[in-house]
């Protein structure tokens, strides 16, 4: 009888257990069990009614405006039959108490029913005008000095329909916002002197090590009369192949980004007193040839290799790799274009493109790409030089090997891809340009 | 111990008993509770699939389209039907035209010994791609990693819809309707593109009228042809009608016979798409296509502008005869949406949409969920070539949910 009554009570036990059981363990309802994404939904109609910026211009009218009832009509016509809604329309404000204020709220329904989800989409006035402050390369430490060529006593080459001052001036005005301190190398004494490590100007900011110095003399770069003139010079070869060297090893040494704007770089040297007879062969005065040589030293020095005169032409163009005729930018480049508010032509043609056995042999690694690889040719890209003992970047080398006119946009895009400065955006909340709308939606009905 | 052995067999025996009992109910809720992850699973699955769809473009990719798949012959390496041009849910509509059409048997043409993904939406509205240059439901499923495991049908459905009808012939006047769900659209812009057949020399010639109206508090706009006699010609109109970001396009034919047997008409199958080739054969080749006799055509070609009015681009090889069982072949020489417009033995006009959304054509992709035991759906709205258009995933596991036969 015992074990009877013993068993009675286990039921009892279980029952009890199982009613409790029960009780929390409920099933949800018909709509949770295979519910709509009712946010994407709402999110997905936001952005189509603004696809021609209707919404935006609509929720900027006075609330006795037709727009608004006919917007109600498209929510109606554009939402399934059996989802409800509620689209509310806030303004953002900046000053006083309440960030939001509610301006309008349109429904076709009292109740959205046991479950809704919402979706807010910010939409600014035509007239409104936004700001963004970008962050300075350098700030969080290391570089953030621009060194702009800029001499008056050299001159470019390849660089036609321009000189190298417009070009330094658009790209002070393109980069400056994104550097701590942005430097124009007003003639080659100063080149020289940066070169020998002495700052050129009273900046606090000026940071010599990790600086970017952009050529903007095309295929030539400025020299220094005196040490780099002589020590540039190599006596047996008859060429200035060493100064281009000089500059590599002070790219490694400083860790600088030396930077070609287009076409073969260091093909020549240039400063009009130096050679104030010497012509390029196409009458541009004080230029003096370095050939393919100035690149293979350069590189050199940049690889902290021995001097040895090279004088092997290394790049390549579109009439012995078709597809060099038209190479686009790469997907980073383009994403940064939208970023950064630079619309250079998303396709150039390469005529000095880079071969990718420059990677091992100068124990290079490319960072960014931008423009696209055709094959084993590089038409534009950011270089860092990877120290083959420590494994340290030492050095950086941004190549454009494209075809003359420079489109110095591209320069500029090139290094804020490889640098990738952030945008804060600001004013956003600026009283009466900004309108937040939220819409919420609900489902009716079974599943 | 008689007693306490009759009192151990019973109590094992309600004791065994009320196990099962239990077991039984807390099965049930667990097969329940089961059943119920399994379907929210699939929900969030659908969701995941449907904007994995929506958001990206696919590829092979290349800013300047020569290589995209949309836009080529290329079988996609990754699919997705997004417009490269933009960003967020506006699909491509060229990247829609090479899927392979479930809604419609497809066609075999003889002479090219093919058969084309059929999506017809009424008389001389066709588009015909052939198998060759489709990207099928298996390859897209493999695609998308769900081979075998989900199967799903892709609905892409125009939101708007923007219908023609004749008020009167003598002169043509025209209603134009725009409702969405049923609710008539007021104040909707409404821009139109009439081609009529003008008459035959050699070849038929015709005439473009565009015109631009505004539709009233019953969504009807009422389109006036003074001078125009819409008895005795062929015409067809494209409208398209924008309201509160909402775009739709509708179009309207008239068909004039002057014999009083079937006439064979110039059916459009596109031949490549990465230039834009397309055949024109006589639909006499075709299953109850007609009489045998050779059509006279003359095609053109308009363009869908931004702000959706429709602007004629010229063609080469616009001109030319098809006998039964030859084809002729004319170039589309753009990657812009728009209408191909071909009229023939001055009676009729067929039109080809380039592109779906310049013609607002459906788009139905997949396998057929009828008879599933559970389909989870997700919809969201989308543009597509600027006409807004309601995408729709339904999404059903191959596998079985194990805790049910």
């Amino acid at each position: 009888m015992m074990r009877t009554i013993e068993v009675l009570l286990v039921i009892v036990i279980i029952t009890g257990a199982s009613i409790i059981a029960s009780f929390f363990a409920f099933l949800p309802q018909p709509q949770q069990v295979s519910p709509i994404n009712l946010r994407r939904l709402a999110l997905t109609t936001l952005e189509m009614l603004d696809s021609d910026h209707d919404l935006s211009q609509t929720v900027f009218t006075a609330l006795n405006d037709p727009s608004w009832g006919q917007l109600q009509t498209a929510l109606s016509a554009s939402l399934p039959p059996n989802i409800v809604y509620n689209l509310t329309v806030y303004d953002a404000s900046t000053g006083g108490t309440q960030l939001y204020s509610m301006v309008n709220s349109i429904s076709n329904a009292q109740s959205l029913g046991i479950s809704s989800d919402v979706a807010t989409y910010l939409v600014a006035s035509s007239n409104a005008t936004f700001n963004s402050t970008p962050e300075k390369i350098g700030e969080h430490g290391g570089g953030g000095t621009l060194y702009i060529l800029n001499c008056s006593d050299s001159n470019g080459w390849w660089i036609t329909g321009y000189t190298a001052q417009t070009l330094a001036q658009d790209l002070y005005n393109l980069l400056s916002p994104y550097f701590q301190v942005t430097i124009m190398v007003q003639n080659t004494t100063q080149l020289g002197q940066i070169l020998n490590g002495t700052k050129i100007s009273a900046s606090p900011y000026e940071n010599i090590t990790s600086a970017v110095v952009v050529n903007t003399n095309g295929e030539a770069v400025p020299i220094p009369s005196g040490f780099y003139a002589t020590a540039g010079y190599d006596t047996v070869h008859s060429s200035y192949a060493k100064y281009s060297f000089m500059l590599g090893n002070a790219t490694n040494y400083y860790n600088w980004t030396w930077v070609s704007i287009v076409g073969y770089p260091l093909y020549y040297v240039s400063n009009t007193g130096l050679f104030p007879n010497n012509q390029n062969g196409w009458g541009i005065y004080g230029m003096m040839g370095v050939g393919a040589s100035g690149l293979n030293a350069f590189l050199e020095g940049l690889n902290k290799s021995s001097y040895s005169y090279d004088d092997t032409w290394i790049t390549n163009d579109s009439d012995h790799v078709p597809g060099l005729a038209n190479v686009w930018l790469s997907s980073e480049a383009s994403y940064y274009c939208n970023y950064y508010g630079i619309y250079p032509s998303p396709y150039q043609t390469a005529t000095r493109a880079l071969p990718v056995s420059i990677l091992n042999k100068y124990n290079l690694t490319v960072t960014s790409y931008i423009l696209q690889q055709v094959g084993t040719w590089l038409p534009g890209a950011f270089y860092k030089h990877v120290d083959p003992n420590s494994g340290a970047f030492s050095g950086a080398f941004l190549a454009l090997g494209l075809a003359r006119t420079p489109d110095i946009r591209l320069t500029a895009l090139g290094l804020l891809c490889s640098y990738k400065p952030r945008l804060f955006p600001s004013q956003y909340g600026a009283s009466g340009t900004s309108r937040l709308v939220v819409l919420q939606l609900g489902q009716v009905g079974g599943v | 111990m008689t007693g306490a052995t009759i009192d151990h067999i019973v109590s094992l025996t309600v004791l065994l008993g009320a196990i099962l009992l239990f077991v039984s109910l807390f099965n049930q809720t667990i097969q329940t509770a089961i059943l119920y992850q399994s379907h929210r699973n699939l929900a969030t699955k659908c969701s995941d699939l449907l904007d994995n769809m929506l958001l990206n473009p696919g590829s092979p990719l290349d800013s300047a389209n020569t290589t995209f798949w949309g836009t080529t012959n290329s079988i996609p390496t990754t699919f997705g039907l997004q417009d490269p041009e933009f960003t967020q849910y506006a699909l491509s509509p060229f990247s829609l035209m090479r899927l392979n059409y479930s809604s419609a048997n497809p066609l075999y043409y003889p002479m090219t010994k093919m058969y084309y993904s059929n999506l017809t939406v009424g008389f001389g509205k066709s588009l015909l791609v052939p198998f060759n240059e489709v990207v099928n439901y298996s390859t897209v499923a493999g695609l998308l990693g769900i081979n075998g495991t989900y199967g799903f049908s892709l609905t892409i459905t125009p939101i708007l819809t923007v219908s023609i009808s004749r008020a009167s012939d003598t002169p043509l006047n025209l209603i134009v309707s725009v409702t969405g769900n049923g609710y008539p659209l007021a104040n909707a812009n409404v821009s139109y593109c009439l081609v009529n057949v003008t008459g035959q020399a050699q070849y038929p010639s015709y005439n473009i009228t565009s015109g631009t109206g505004v539709t009233n508090s019953q969504g009807q706009a009422f389109l006036s042809f003074s001078g125009f006699d819409g008895t005795n010609t062929s015409y067809a109109i494209i409208a398209y009608a924008r309201s509160s970001g909402l775009v739709g396009a509708g179009d309207y034919e008239h068909i004039f016979y002057n014999n009083n047997y079937p006439i064979p008409y110039p059916v459009p199958l596109i031949a490549d798409f990465s230039n834009g080739s397309v055949l024109l054969a006589n639909s006499a080749d075709f299953p109850y296509g007609g009489n045998n006799q050779t059509i006279a055509y003359n095609a053109t070609f308009v363009l869908l502008a931004q702000d959706f009015t429709l602007r004629e681009m010229p063609l080469s090889n616009r001109t030319g005869n098809i006998s039964p069982g030859a084809y002729s072949n004319i170039v589309v020489p753009t990657n812009n949406t728009g209408i191909l417009a071909i009229t023939y033995n001055n009676s009729g006009i067929v039109l080809m949409p380039w592109g779906v959304s310049s013609m607002s054509f459906p788009v139905v992709f997949g396998a057929n969920p009828l008879a599933k035991d559970w389909v989870a759906t997700d919809t969201r709205l989308v543009t597509v070539g600027g006409v807004s258009y309601q995408a729709k995933l339904a999404l059903w596991s191959l596998q079985g949910y194990q805790v049910v036969s």
